[in-house]
């Protein structure tokens, strides 16, 4: 495999999109997701040649199934796509998958990979730089300009304020400040009011057009794909209070540092097992490495400028919103409408490409194509019933890193398959966690989100461990040669 | 020094790069915080620096030579 195409196993839109939503949004974690996002990879190009599953079942069915819920996690992007469109999540994932399925049928399919992720990372860079050099300021004033703004307010021009916006999956509104909010889409609304005790909870079944009332303290639950006006000059709800807040999350604490360990574990172990080493050495090798660092760059610059520009996008929650919405806000409707048809068909072409590397990677390790088929109608179903794309992104990755890397860097094939299995073990019974006991205990949280934390330390020790007779032969072959 | 050996120091320098960001930014008193030219040094490490260097590193070792 080409560094190009090792590099399209790891760029899925879900990556990208869900780095730039958090830098827009100011998450805490912001910072070293980019990070791990380009350096995770890198660190799997680096690995020399690893043992093939093929003989491992425990790993072959965790691959199968991390590649599943890492093409969901893809597919909730397009839905949200779809949502933010006005149309059913259905209408985005149900093509999407046929696209999947099609292209991977045809014979040059291995060829396509390599310039599919060029034309798609350069596509998803040159509508940023249209954007940026309207805008004309560098990334890193851009990014300064976000974090001197006094508060975080709806903007006369935001499309949340003149026609409304739509909410791509459900949400919990917390206002900070007092404002009238205009529903534009029928649906049952529920507000928490929140200034007695017990809080009180009332449901309002509006038409649209119909307005709800907001006091500060209030929580306002939002369906997927509602549509509200807010008013201008007024606080964004669940975002930074300030520009300040922004650029220095206030969660950001040592409290943080176990989860921010899992993140970064779950995205190498993660890289260790979809991203395969590349023997090819010369100049060409450098183009994965930097295909790699010119996507993650353009992730984290949509991000910034969202966040200078319009920082009222993240509060759609979908990760495309800074992508689909920022260009039309930046360069007007008409030609912001042609810039953000662009970007969209960037993370298009970018789901291919990733789609037919990652069913390289599927047939690597059992080359039956019925696995394929069935991760597509699996991952289907998922993306049609679960939310949250970062959520499966990260049980994908987490389990691939539980179970398949374990299984690639054993010492023997009876090794692969126990470290496999205690991968596994650990893996679902933290990740299962929180189903037989609700609110585990505060110090597993970063276990239970991030499983592969414990469960890739422990599966590479029992896979290291020499277990059958050849690694103990080659054991001693070692000891002897010193 | 001989491919594997630099590609083991090289992952080594990959990961501690990595784990300098949540470091810079989680340890006490803030020194992430700091800003420098209008960006906070933690986004200067995270956005420009680190992945500068570490996507040489793995160019220099790609290039020189394979397994």
């Amino acid at each position: 495999m080409t560094p190009v195409s090792a590099a399209a196993v790891w760029l899925h839109p879900v990556l990208l999109t869900v780095v730039a939503l958090r830098v827009a949004a100011g998450d805490a974690d912001a910072p070293w997701l980019a990070l791990g996002a380009l350096i995770a990879p890198l660190v799997a190009l680096l690995v020399p040649a690893r043992r093939s599953v093929a003989a491992n079942p425990v790993a072959v069915v965790a691959a199968a199934l991390a590649v599943t819920l890492v093409l969901a996690a893809d597919f909730v992007i397009v839905a949200d796509a779809a949502t933010l469109l006005g149309g059913a999540p259905w209408h985005g994932v149900v093509p999407a998958a046929a696209l999947a399925l099609l292209v991977s049928r045809l014979s040059p399919s291995r060829r396509l990979v390599g310039p599919a992720l060029a034309v798609g990372a350069a596509a998803l860079a040159l509508p940023l730089a249209i954007v940026a050099g309207t805008m004309g300021a560098a990334p890193w004033t851009a990014w300064s300009h976000g974090g001197l703004r006094a508060t975080l307010t709806f903007p006369e021009g935001s499309g949340w304020v003149t026609h409304g916006e739509r909410f791509a999956r459900p949400a919990r509104l917390t206002f900070t400040e007092g404002q009238r909010v205009t529903t534009l889409t029928p649906g049952t609304y529920r507000v928490v009011e929140r200034d007695a005790t017990p809080p009180t909870v009332r449901e309002w079944r509006l038409t649209g057009g119909e307005s709800l009332t907001l006091r500060p303290g209030d929580e306002l639950a939002v369906e997927a794909g509602a549509r509200l006006r807010f008013e201008a000059g007024r606080r964004m709800p669940g975002a930074p209070v300030s520009g300040v807040a922004w650029a220095d999350a206030p969660a950001r604490g040592p409290a943080l540092l176990p989860a921010a360990f899992g993140a970064l574990v779950t995205l190498v172990g993660g890289a260790l097992a979809l991203v395969p080493g590349t023997r090819r050495r010369g100049t060409l090798a450098a183009a994965g490495p930097l295909v790699l660092m010119a996507a993650v760059a353009a992730a984290v610059g949509w991000g910034v400028y969202a966040a200078a520009a319009a920082p009222d996008l993240a509060l759609a929650g979908s990760p495309l919103a800074p992508l689909l919405q920022l260009p039309p806000r930046a360069l007007g409707a008409a030609t912001g409408g042609a810039v953000a048809t662009l970007a969209l068909g960037a993370v298009l072409v970018l789901l291919v490409a990733a789609t037919l590397a990652l069913r390289g990677r599927l047939a690597a390790a059992t080359p039956r194509p019925e696995f394929w088929a069935a991760a597509i109608l699996l991952a289907v179903a998922l993306a049609l019933w679960s939310a949250d794309p970062w959520r499966l992104l990260v049980l994908g990755l987490g389990l691939a890193a539980a179970v398949w890397t374990p299984s690639r860097l054993a010492s023997g094939r009876a090794s692969a398959v126990v470290g496999a299995s205690v991968g596994a073990a650990v893996f679902v019974a933290l990740a299962g966690l929180p189903l037989v006991a609700p609110g585990p205990a505060a110090w597993l949280g970063a276990l239970v989100r991030y499983p592969a934390l414990l469960a890739l330390p422990l599966g590479l020790a029992a896979a290291r461990a020499p277990v059958d007779g050849a690694s103990a032969r080659r054991a001693r072959v070692r000891s002897n040669a010193r | 020094m001989s491919v594997p050996r630099r590609r083991h120091a090289a992952i080594v320098a990959l990961l501690i790069l990595l784990v300098g960001a949540p470091l810079l930014a989680l340890a006490p008193a803030a020194p992430g915080a700091v800003r420098v030219a209008g960006v906070s040094l933690l986004w200067w490490y995270a956005g420009v620096v680190a992945p500068v260097l570490a996507t040489g590193i793995a160019i220099a070792v790609l290039v020189r030579g394979g397994e």
